[in-house]
Order: C-alpha cells, then sequence, then structure tokens
C-alpha cells in the first residue's frame, strides 16, 4: 500500500523554512515566550557538560526555530525585521545550525527535566528537525538510513530472508517455534535491526520467556520492523508512513497487542507518535517489551529461579524514562534476577544518555563527539564499578559497546529480556511442578 | 512634569501592561495545538500541577553544577517578591487604589533587608549574565533592558523610602512605568507564561507517565 | 570592555548630576519639599526651640543637648578629612599620569599565533566585579556626601543637592551591607593565591619589573598582594565602621559613633586613592591585563612577561578550566 517513498525528492529552503513556521503551536510559542536565556539547560547535556563548547546548549540548538518565532509571532521582531535590522530566516542559518540540531542532541529529553521555566526543549529539537529535513539540511548517514527504511523496510536494510535464517538457527537452539504471521495472536512482536543482526539472543530469549507465558505471540513476515528513522531525521511523512506498515500488519493479523522490542525510539515511535502521525487513535494497545515482562510476572506467569550475585547496574534508555515513565518496570524485574543490582547516581529520569539516541547513532560524521559525550557514562561505571551493565534498548547498547571499547574498559553490556530469560525455569520443571 | 508622571503616564503605563500582557497570551495560545491521540499513561492535568509545582525548585541532581545560579536566583526573586507585595507603600497602594483591601506589610528592617538581598541576587545574576560563556551567547539586547530597568525601578525604590522628598518617589513612579511599559515586550513576559510553559510540558509528561 | 570603561566614566560624572536635572524639571516638588517635608528639618527647628537638658529617655546621652565633641568631629571632617583627602587622591592622580606619559603601558610581545590561558573562573570573575561594582558605587555616593557641599553646591546651586545628597545617603546605607558580603566572597575566593611566596621580596626590588629588569611572580605578584591584603584590612574598618554607622538607632553613643565615622573617612579615602592604582594598572597600564578579568583568558605572552612561574591550572575551579576557548572556538 505504501511502497513507494515519500519522502519529498527534492528539499529545498523555502520548504523548510515553511515547515519550521508550521511547527510553531501555543506549546512552543509559550516556550520561547517564558525563556529567560538563563543557560541551565546548559548543565544538563552532556554534549556541553564533556565539551564545554557553549554551542551545545539545548536552547542554543533552537535558534532557527526561535528567529522564525520571533520575526512572525513577536512585536519587535516583526518590527525589526520590517525595517531590516535583523536578517530573516536564510540558508546560512541552516548550514550554521545543522551539526548542532543532528549531531550533538540525542533527543534524550534530559535538558526538559530541568529548566526552571519548563520548556520541553526536546520536543522542540524533534520539531525543528521537521524544518532541517524539509530543507534538505540533515547529516548523509541518517539520509541514507531513511531511505533504505523506506526501500527495504530496515534502516539496515535487512530483509526477512536474514530474519528468517535466525529464526531457524533459535529454533534449533532452543526447541521452540517462533511463531510468524499467525492470524488471531494476541500480540505481534516487532524486533529492531540491530537485534536480528547484532543481538539474536534478544530473539530467542523472547521466545523462551512468551512459550514459558503461555503468550500467543507472532511476528510478521512482511514488516518486522519497529525502529523509526522519520522520526529521527525529521520527517513525518516517511514517520508516518513506516508507522502505517505496522498497523497494517497488526490488522492483518487481528493482534490487539503490539509489543515494542528492546529499543528505545521505537517504543516513542510507536506507542507516542503512531497515532499523531497518521492523525487518528489507533485500535491496538503497545506495550514495550520491558513493561510486558514485568506485567506477566506480577501475574505470576513467568517465573525464575536464582538470582546472579554478580554486582550490575541498570542504563535507563532515555525514551523509556523520560518519554514513556517506564522506570519501575525493568528495576523489578531486574531485582528478581540480580541480588547485587546497584544505581548509577544519576539513574531513572535523570539518566546520562548513550550519546548515540535520536540518530547519533546513524550520523557517522557525530562519532567523535559522541565518544566524548560518552565519557560521562564512563565516568558513571567507573564510580560504582562494575562490571555488568544491564540496559533495555538495542541502540543503547551497541553504542555503549562502542564506548567501552573505545576506552578498554573491562565490562559487559546485557540486554535485560537476556537476563530474565537466563533464570527462567527450565521448561522440564515448568511441566512437572506447574504453576499454582 | 510629575503630574504628568502621576497622571496621564501612569494611566498609559498601566493600559499597555495589561492590554500586552493579555494579548501576549492570546496570541501565543492562538498558535493551537494538535490534540495529543495516543493513549494516555497517566493524568495530564495532574501532570500540569505537579510540573508547575514542582519547578519552583531545582532537581536535587542538578544543584550541585548550578548551585550558584540557584542562590542568585533565589535571592533575587524572594527579595523581589517580597518588596513588591509587602513593602508597606506598595500594600498601601494596593489597597487604595486597586483591591480595596490589604495585608499586614513587613517592617522597615525586613523591608532593607529584602532590597538587600534582591539588589545583590540581580547583580550576581547579570554579572554572571555577562560573565558565562553560555549566558553570554543566549543574551540579548532585551535581557540587559529587562535587568537594567528593574534595578533601576528597585533603586529608585529604596531611595523613595523615607519619602523625604515626594521628588524621588515620582522617579521611582516613573521607573515602574518604563518596566510596565517594557514588560509585554520582553522576556520579562516570563512572570506570567512560565505557567503556560511549564504547565504544557507538565501535561504532555502527565499524559506519558512521567514525572516531569 | 573599552565602551564599558567610557560608559563607567560617563557614568561617575552624569550620575551625580541627574538629580539636578531631575530637580529642575519638577521644581516644585523639590523646592516645596526642601522647605515643609524634609523630617530632619523640622526635628532641628524643634531642638532649637530650647528645650531643658532633662529627658525622660533612658538611651545613652539622652540628656545632653549638646555635645562639644561633636563640634571636634566636624571640624575634623571638614577642616582635615575633606581636604587632605582631595590632595591624596588629587596626589596619587597625577603620580599616575606622570608615570604613563614618561613609561606609557606595558606591552607584552605578542607572539602569534596567540595561546590563550585560563586565568580567572566565572566564579572569581563574578565576584571580582561584584566587589568592584558596589565599590564604585559606594565610593561615588560618598564622595558626594562628602564633597558634594564643595564641588556640587557651587557648580549647580543648591536646590538639587538636597535630593543629590539624600539620594546618596539611601543609596550608600543600602549598598553598603552588599558590599560587606562582597568583601568576604571575594577574600575567600582569592586568599589562597595570596600568601606570601619566595621570590616576592625579589620582585619588589625589581621594581615589579618596572626598573628594566624582569621580575618574575606566580599567579599573583607581590603588588597585587599587597593590594589584596590592603582590600582585606581597609574594607574591614570600612565594614565595621560602616555598620555602626548605618545602624546609628541601635544605642551607639556619639563618641563611638563619631570615633566610627572619623575611622570610615580616612580608610575610604585610603582605599579610593589605591584603587586608582589598582585600576590603572588592570586597565590601560599594562596591556593584556584587563580581558583576563572581563573574558577569564589571557595571552601566553602576557603570562610570560608577568606570571612566569603562574601554572594555569594553579587556581581555576575545574567547572570554568573545561570551556576550551573563546565562546566561538
Ligand atoms: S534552562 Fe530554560 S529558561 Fe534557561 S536558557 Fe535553558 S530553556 Fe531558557
Ligand atoms: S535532548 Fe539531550 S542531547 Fe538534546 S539538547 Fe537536550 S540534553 Fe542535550
Amino acid at each position: 500500500m505504501f511502497s513507494t517513498s515519500t519522502s519529498d525528492p527534492e528539499p529545498d529552503f523555502e520548504k523548510g523554512a515553511v515547515a519550521l513556521k508550521q511547527q510553531i503551536d501555543w506549546r512552543i510559542a509559550s516556550y520561547f515566550s517564558s525563556c529567560v536565556h538563563c543557560g541551565l539547560c546548559a548543565e544538563a547535556c552532556q554534549f556541553y557538560v564533556e565539551t564545554g563548547d557553549p554551542r551545545y546548549t539545548p536552547i542554543y540548538k533552537l535558534e532557527p526555530l526561535k528567529k522564525v518565532w520571533r520575526q512572525e509571532y513577536t512585536f519587535f521582531g516583526k518590527m525589526a525585521k520590517a525595517l531590516g535590522i535583523t536578517k530573516p530566516l536564510s540558508e546560512e542559518d541552516f548550514i550554521d545550525w545543522e551539526d548542532l540540531v543532528y549531531d550533538s542532541c540525542t533527543l534524550c529529553g534530559r535538558c526538559s527535566m530541568v529548566c526552571p521555566v519548563g520548556n520541553d526543549i526536546s520536543y522542540m529539537i524533534r520539531k525543528e528537525r521537521e524544518g532541517f529535513c524539509a530543507a534538505g539540511y540533515a547529516p548523509d548517514g541518517l539520509k541514507e538510513a531513511t531511505k533504505r527504511a523506506v526501500d527495504t523496510g530496515s534502516p539496515m536494510g535487512v530483509t526477512w530472508k536474514a530474519l528468517s535464517a535466525q529464526i531457524k538457527h533459535i529454533e534449533k537452539e532452543t526447541g521452540l517455534p517462533v511463531p510468524v504471521d499467525i492470524k488471531g495472536a494476541e500480540y505481534l512482536g516487532l524486533l529492531s535491526s540491530l537485534e536480528i543482526m547484532g543481538f539474536p539472543e534478544y530473539i530467542s530469549s523472547l521466545t523462551r520467556i512468551l512459550h514459558q507465558a503461555g503468550v500467543s505471540w507472532t511476528l510478521s513476515s512482511e514488516t518486522f520492523e519497529a525502529t523509526n528513522s522519520g522520526i529521527q531525521i525529521g520527517d513525518s511523512r516517511v514517520a508516518a508512513e513506516l508507522v502505517e506498515r505496522v498497523l497494517k500488519v497488526a490488522t492483518d493479523l487481528e493482534v490487539s497487542n503490539i509489543i515494542s522490542p528492546e529499543c528505545g525510539h521505537a517504543y516513542t515511535a510507536i506507542r507516542w507518535e503512531s497515532a499523531n502521525l497518521i492523525g487518528k487513535p489507533i485500535p491496538f494497545r503497545v506495550v514495550h517489551i520491558v513493561e510486558l515482562l514485568d506485567e506477566l510476572q506480577r501475574n505470576g506467569r513467568i517465573s525464575t529461579t536464582g538470582k546472579t550475585d554478580v554486582k550490575v547496574t541498570f542504563h535507563d534508555p532515555c525514551n523509556l524514562v523520560r518519554k514513556g515513565g517506564v522506570v519501575e518496570e525493568p528495576r523489578r524485574l531486574l531485582n528478581s534476577v540480580a541480588s547485587n543490582f546497584v544505581e548509577m547516581k544519576q539513574h531513572g529520569v535523570m539518566n546520562w544518555c548513550c550519546g548515540g539516541g535520536g540518530g547519533v547513532s546513524a550520523n557517522d560524521r557525530a562519532s567523535d563527539l559522541r565518544l566524548a559525550a560518552f565519557n560521562i557514562k564512563k565516568r558513571q561505571l567507573d564510580e560504582l564499578g562494575v562490571k555488568t551493565l544491564v540496559t533495555a534498548c538495542a541502540n543503547c547498547r551497541n553504542i555503549l559497546e562502542e564506548g567501552i571499547e573505545h576506552n578498554e574498559m573491562d565490562v559487559e553490556v546485557v540486554g535485560l529480556t537476556e537476563l530474565v530469560a537466563e533464570y527462567l525455569d527450565p521448561p522440564e520443571a515448568e511441566e512437572s511442578g506447574g504453576a499454582p | 512634569m510629575s503630574d504628568f508622571i502621576l497622571g496621564p503616564f501612569w494611566n498609559f503605563a498601566v493600559i499597555v501592561f495589561t492590554a500586552g500582557v493579555v494579548g501576549r497570551i492570546a496570541m501565543i495560545l492562538m498558535c493551537g495545538l494538535s490534540k495529543d491521540l495516543a493513549a494516555a499513561r497517566g493524568s495530564s492535568v495532574k501532570g500540569a500541577a505537579g510540573t508547575i509545582a514542582r519547578r519552583f525548585f531545582p532537581r536535587k541532581e542538578t544543584i550541585r553544577s548550578n548551585r550558584f545560579h540557584i542562590i542568585a536566583g533565589y535571592m533575587f526573586h524572594i527579595g523581589l517578591l517580597a518588596l513588591l507585595f509587602f513593602a508597606a507603600p506598595h500594600v498601601q497602594f494596593l489597597k487604595n487604589h486597586l483591591l480595596g483591601f490589604g495585608w499586614p506589610a513587613m517592617p522597615h528592617w525586613a523591608f532593607i533587608l529584602s532590597a538587600e538581598i534582591a539588589f545583590a541576587g540581580l547583580i550576581l545574576l547579570w554579572l554572571r549574565r555577562v560573565m558565562h560563556p553560555v549566558t553570554r551567547l543566549l543574551t540579548r539586547l532585551d535581557d540587559h533592558l529587562a535587568a537594567w530597568l528593574t534595578f533601576f525601578a528597585m533603586v529608585t525604590g529604596c531611595l523613595a523610602l523615607f519619602e523625604s522628598f515626594a521628588g524621588l518617589r515620582v522617579l521611582h513612579v516613573l521607573g515602574v512605568e518604563l518596566l510596565m511599559i517594557y514588560f509585554p515586550f520582553s522576556n520579562l513576559m516570563h512572570a506570567f507564561t512560565f505557567f503556560l510553559s511549564r504547565g504544557a510540558s507538565g501535561a504532555r509528561a502527565g499524559r506519558h507517565g512521567v514525572k516531569a | 570592555m573599552i565602551w564599558a570603561g567610557v560608559l563607567l566614566l560617563l557614568g561617575t560624572f552624569t550620575l551625580p548630576v541627574l538629580p539636578y536635572l531631575w530637580a529642575s524639571a519638577s521644581n516644585d516638588i523639590a523646592s516645596l519639599d526642601t522647605v515643609q517635608n524634609n523630617p530632619r528639618a523640622n526635628f532641628w527647628r524643634n531642638v532649637r526651640t530650647g528645650t531643658a537638658g532633662y529627658s525622660a529617655v533612658g538611651g545613652p546621652e539622652a540628656n545632653v543637648l549638646i555635645n562639644n565633641d561633636g563640634q571636634n568631629w566636624r571640624q575634623f571632617r571638614m577642616r582635615l578629612l575633606a581636604p587632605y583627602g582631595s590632595y591624596l587622591m588629587g596626589a596619587v592622580l597625577f603620580t599616575i599620569a606622570i608615570f604613563y606619559a614618561l613609561r606609557g603601558p606595558v606591552q607584552h610581545l605578542s607572539n602569534e599565533p596567540k595561546e590563550l590561558l585560563l586565568r580567572f573562573s566565572v566564579y572569581q570573575r563574578v565576584v571580582h566585579w561584584f566587589t568592584a561594582i558596589l565599590f564604585w558605587i559606594l565610593a561615588l555616593t560618598g564622595l558626594i556626601l562628602l564633597y558634594g557641599r564643595f564641588v556640587l553646591i557651587p557648580l549647580f546651586g543648591s536646590s538639587g543637592f538636597a535630593l543629590t545628597a539624600s539620594a546618596s545617603k539611601e543609596a550608600h546605607n543600602l549598598f553598603g551591607p552588599i558590599f560587606i558580603v562582597a568583601l568576604f566572597l571575594l577574600v575567600i575566593e582569592y586568599a589562597r593565591d595570596n600568601f606570601y611566596r619566595k621570590g616576592d621580596l625579589s620582585w619588589l626590588i625589581k621594581g615589579g619589573g618596572m626598573l628594566g629588569k624582569h621580575a618574575s611572580a606566580g599567579r599573583f605578584n607581590f603588588g597585587e598582594k599587597i593590594w589584596f591584603w590592603l582590600v582585606l584590612l581597609l574594607g574591614t574598618i570600612i565594614s565595621f565602621s560602616g555598620i555602626i554607622l548605618d545602624f546609628a538607632n541601635l544605642n551607639f553613643d556619639r563618641n563611638t559613633l563619631e570615633l566610627a565615622h572619623v575611622l570610615h573617612g580616612i580608610a575610604a579615602i585610603l582605599f579610593i586613592s589605591v584603587s586608582f592604582g589598582h585600576i590603572y594598572l588592570g586597565t590601560i597600564g599594562t596591556k593584556g591585563t584587563l580581558r583576563g578579568m572581563t573574558t577569564g583568558y589571557v595571552e601566553q605572552a602576557w603570562a610570560e612577561l608577568h606570571h612566569d612561574k603562574w601554572r594555569p591550572d594553579d587556581g581555576a575551579t575545574p567547572e570554568a578550566s573545561r570551556v576550551p576557548g573563546a565562546p566561538n572556538e
């Protein structure tokens, strides 16, 4: 139905300027009206904290959008523009700000938690990217990922063939069937390409846990990708199309729930943005796998034996804590399988981002900056002296592993689902003992 | 001159201020907002109320790195609000000209103390503004004007303190009038719009089940 | 930077005059008020009616109607403090002018490309200027109170002076206590690097490098250290005496108040005189010094000339030392 690319073939400045203006809703107007230029948001952003470069101050990344607001919505701004005192928005603004808008922001939302007047800065940066994308000023890495996502269904170009090979392998390994295209299943499982290629353990863990819990679920061979490059680059039409693909298979397979994989922004995309992107509420409940596992465990549908006594800590994916309120769920799960779980100093809604969210991980030219930003995570880990870091996002996991390798640290990163699966009661015990 | 300042110009300032503030808020709200269609995880009303209340205090995680600003910021705002609403002449003025009822004013020593605190805070905040690389980058003429006008209104107010000279009191009124006229066009508006911005973020966060 | 200096000078000359303009613009009020509304005038009018030397009030000297010490104090203020103070300040300014004419500014060799070193953290700069601004306000209003009648009244007449003097007094009393806080913060922040170190004496013997030979110094040279301790000493005297004067209603007896006033005046005149030297050396006297206190950064060549034994990370706080360069890279 949506097989051809809807991304605009010829982005240009005019389209960008118009798109920027369209983004301004009363929320943004109130944010700009309230900002007192105190600079407190700077200390919340790891790119500023780690480089000390004032250009990485969160609100400064919004200068182009702010300029549009000032010149269109304020008295002095309009006057100054009319008198030619200030220059109107120009191509220069896009050129000068592209790296600030894409390379130095992971849309982590940490700045939005600290602003004294309550500005949701990451919300605005997400919106600002719509203008930049329409004007054609987005990093090549992201553009390519977006194009691949539209053309092949996966930002990494992962095909069903590759996935089905993995599935065969997993079925052999676990001795359990991986349900595919089962009409009428309760849950539709989604994956991220990164999991398929880098962390297939996730798929086998998922299979084992859901099997034990007796959840009826299925994968779809038509659309299995949960991530959404359209949101990261700021192209609502692409984002909507990618979301529509998911919703289409969910409808076709007559499921009532959709499971977001261990991926932060995929959760945001399907849980929070999907309905708004297509302009109507969606008839499915969307849960992150961590939410689902917690729910199942609390209902006594999954049981585990034993705990690891290795000292572990948890890296909160930004999208879960600051966009989705999923804070307690992973902690309950983790405590059920680890006896020595310690928190980093700043955790939960004030965690520090891995440095690779918001499309930064797909943006090669940002890699030095990203590694600089990782230093803050490194300090957090060093402080605790943990050797095992648990997280619930494949992208975080990938970026964390890169940072760990780069800094030659001795830390292992584990997915939470995988850790839970490791302590799952073996199938025999389940059959003989039975759940009360 | 003093007749003009106390008479027509005062009325003018009041009109600009009131119409300006109401107009600005109306203009903001007129920008519209698309409805959030995603299923809620929590209450947006509670979220808005919570964020409006919580952002009066810094998050504990950020206190260390921002301590200077937090202290100076509190000093200025608390001092200023105390002066604004509890200085004896102000209480008198509000009672006689605006509200018809009054409340106990603060004693003289408290007035002096509030003024000292507010001045120290204002000067420190302004100095940080011109010294810190981040605020240097963000600051515009507007921020300076707002700070200086506030300083002027406060200084003349304190000079008029003993009302030994009506001339100084008129000067204070002039300072306040200038401030009121400038107010709706500047980011002094944050004194009103912080409700909107905190509320908007809080509502969204509340819907998403986030304690922001 | 230059503009700030110009503004400061302009302000110094125009601010005392402004109330005059104001008074002349609103002449009706000022002239009426001075006669009718000034409570002090009414008070003295009452005293002059000649009440007897008894009072039921138990405060200090409540029953003393005319105190002869008061006359002595007045003589000191008008005959000694005011004229000799002005000679001293004038002499210092004159010396500086002569020195500048002969020697000119001290230049450091500017080696390209300019490498910048962080000399003062944001907090250190803020505290410095916090103290400096308050010092300037207090010096200006204080000088108006002491010299206003000699300078302003003859120049601009007396009708507006009442307003100027009253405003100056209120401002002086208001900002005084804040200055004490500023002084406290300043001393705490800067004390560490201002203790005597080996080599300081030889810096002094070489005349701080002004006599031709290079004088080496650490983060602060001996001259700066002397200035620091003078600030502490004079500042303390001024603060304590100032508090007594500011809160004169707290039952201090007249002699205490007079003593406080004498000390306050002498210390203030000395403070202002020495500050001329500090301001000169910090601005036009030595090239490249001022930017250390405004942007926080100094040039490598400047540091080698003036503070060769200083290592940049000595005194700056970590928060600011991560700032790699001037704002735009
Ligand atoms: S913290 Fe908020 S008010 Fe302060 S500069 Fe940042 S966005 Fe503006
Ligand atoms: S969302 Fe995160 S990365 Fe982006 S500006 Fe804010 S704190 Fe920085």
